[in-house]
């Protein structure tokens, strides 16, 4: 019945929660009165292959699988309808709690993960998102994996748009290096979700999305912080899926027979983590509603108008790296090597739901333009006043400026690295440079970003315009 | 098109435009001065070269963004090799005034 508007078929009952591309609400099937998930994510144009790709979601039957009932466009959001999963996410659960998960929880957690799997690349699908946020739990706490298909491909045409590139800390080194992958992609994701569940949160979590990027397909595969905390078992199964090769990769169904797997506890014993976690959502929301209700009594008269708010600031403030801290709240980006098994210390932000709304660091340094230390030596920079090292390889590098130059010239000077200046500087410099840098490396990185976008944007519009020609004819 | 090739030999989901060498316009392009950029006419182009030149963007835009951040990596190890430099040389003096005693 795609004819009739949702809100005709659905009311909305409260949001669920936020991701990267949009927004979930929990709905009520007005006929039917069965509750469901909606997930809100606003699109710009031409989407045929996310609604093929929905189709194709629906036929799926699992139930380890969330289950796709459909979608609808409203306005410029799609609307895609889906199963309701009562106790969330499990990294929702996480957070709320404040704890990270025993290993009995995390092998029955895994348990039906890998089923999920074993179902979906049976028929040749990949997840291509596996973490603790996409995976989650029903009352009863079967777990079922979450935003599959639809999630990639939204992925994928956002980042044609806006080259935003997805949170690397769960992908496959395979997946990062672009060589082509396959469906064991999903099972390196596993093991770093195995990881996030014990840890609190993913391997390099705590350093910059970027470096991350560069560093999962150069380093060794991650393990456990603290190996003696946990069984031989259960070390063994993430060792089984952090190969880096993913020829030797165990396959879901392998990881199946494994010992740690074989050892799962029946879902039933995630009752009092569900429970706990439910309670704190529970008051979580009295206290907001009673918030809600002093600010501003107006804001949910309209099931509308709240919605397209929210999902307009999103849609044009999406940055790359932001969802990491959105995610870990404030432990992670500034305390660098944060003892991780102390996660119950830092107890009153690092997995707080409430957490404000992410402020991409670069925008407070943006005005400060002094930036570009980098530059030694040429004649704008102004960060080296009072030191004036000059490079040997100065000359050639003033003598290039912008255009192909620029490029040769970050190649120039990133095979060279000559830092002999930095000497010349006081200690309290070099720490407060120390402490700039990710500000600075994402300053930079806004401006390419920027750049390539306004690049792209006769491209698109070209495209757009032919695609309307052709649909004329 | 000519843009989309597809290699029998790698898995599924390799983006196409991986094995497309990337026209060198296109990398003048991408760095020059954005005022000139109204001289080209991407209507003249069909809708699968465009697209596979919007891929190439992405591309280039990666290459350029590996370089920003190994830049960035080699500077902070310059900074902490730097910094510890440093705090060994205060030891080593205050280990020759201890010894001193
Ligand atoms: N089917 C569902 N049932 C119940 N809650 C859901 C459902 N789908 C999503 N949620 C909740 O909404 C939150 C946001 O989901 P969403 O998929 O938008 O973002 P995410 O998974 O956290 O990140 P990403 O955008 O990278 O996938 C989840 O963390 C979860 O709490
Ligand atoms: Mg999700």
């Amino acid at each position: 019945s795609l004819t009739r508007q949702p809100e005709e078929v659905f009311d909305i009952i409260c949001k669920l929660g936020e991701g990267s591309y949009g927004s979930v609400y929990k709905a009520l099937h007005k006929e039917s009165g069965q509750v469901l998930a909606i997930k809100q994510v606003p699109v710009d144009t031409d989407l045929q292959e996310i609604i093929k790709e929905i189709s194709i979601m629906q036929q799926c039957d699992s139930p380890y699988v969330v289950k796709y009932y459909g979608s609808y466009f409203k306005n410029t959001d799609l609307w895609i309808v889906m199963e309701y999963c009562g106790a969330g996410s499990v990294s929702d659960i996480m957070r709320l709690r404040k704890k990270t998960l025993s290993e009995d929880e995390i092998a029955t957690i895994l348990c039906d993960t890998l089923k999920g799997l074993e179902y979906l690349h049976r028929r040749r699908k990949i997840h291509r998102d596996i973490k603790a946020g996409n995976i989650l739990l029903n009352t009863e706490g079967h777990a079922k994996l979450a935003d599959f298909g639809v999630a990639g491909q939204l992925t994928d045409t956002m980042a044609k748009r806006n080259t935003v590139i997805g949170t690397p800390f769960w992908m496959a080194p395979e997946v990062i290096q672009e060589i082509g992958y396959d469906c064991v992609a999903d099972i390196w994701s596993l093991g770093i979700t195995a990881l996030e569940m014990a840890e609190g949160k993913p391997p390099y979590g705590d350093i910059h999305p970027m470096r991350a990027i560069f560093m999962i397909p150069t380093k060794p595969p991650p393990s456990f912080r603290e190996p003696d905390q946990w069984s031989p078992e259960f070390i063994d199964f993430v060792s089984q899926c952090l190969v880096k090769n993913p020829d030797e990769r165990a396959t879901a169904e392998f990881l199946l027979t494994h010992e740690f797997i074989g050892n799962a506890k029946h879902p039933s014993i995630l009752s009092t983590m569900i429970a706990e976690a439910r309670e704190i959502r529970e008051s979580q929301a009295y206290r907001n509603s009673q918030q809600q209700q002093t600010n501003n009594a107006k804001t949910f008269a309209g099931g509308e108008g709240y919605s397209e708010a929210t999902m307009r600031q999103r849609s044009d403030g999406t940055l790359v790296p932001s969802d990491l801290a959105a995610d870990l709240g404030t432990m992670v980006i500034n305390e660098p090597d944060a003892d991780l098994a102390t996660m119950k210390r830092h107890d009153t932000d690092p997995m707080d739901t409430n957490r404000p709304k992410y402020r991409p660091l670069f925008l407070e340094h943006f005005e400060k333009k002094d930036v570009n230390h980098l530059n030694i030596g040429a004649p704008t920079n102004g960060t080296l006043t009072g030191h004036n090292i000059r490079l040997p390889t100065d000359d050639n590098l003033t003598a290039e400026g912008g255009g192909e130059g620029a490029l040769s010239f970050q190649r120039a000077f990133v095979e060279e690295g000559n830092f002999e200046f930095l000497a010349f500087l006081s200690e309290a410099e070099l720490e407060s440079r120390v402490a700039r840098l990710d500000a600075e490396m994402e300053a930079e990185i806004e401006l390419l970003r920027t750049r390539y976008a306004r690049k792209r944007q006769p491209i698109l519009d070209a495209m757009h315009l032919k695609r309307k020609r052709q649909q004329n004819f | 098109g000519g843009c989309y090739l597809v290699s029998p030999y790698v898995p599924t989901l390799v983006p196409p435009y991986l094995l497309e060498e990337i026209p060198h316009w296109l990398i003048v392009y991408s760095k020059a001065d954005e005022e000139l950029d109204h001289k080209l006419h991407w209507n003249m182009f069909r809708l699968s070269e465009l697209d596979c030149y919007s891929d190439m963007l992405t591309r280039l835009y990666k290459q350029e963004l590996q370089l920003i951040v190994m830049k960035y990596e080699r500077y902070r190890s310059a900074l902490l090799q730097e910094i510890e430099r440093r705090r060994h040389a205060t030891h080593a003096i205050t280990y020759r005034a201890h010894s001193n005693c």
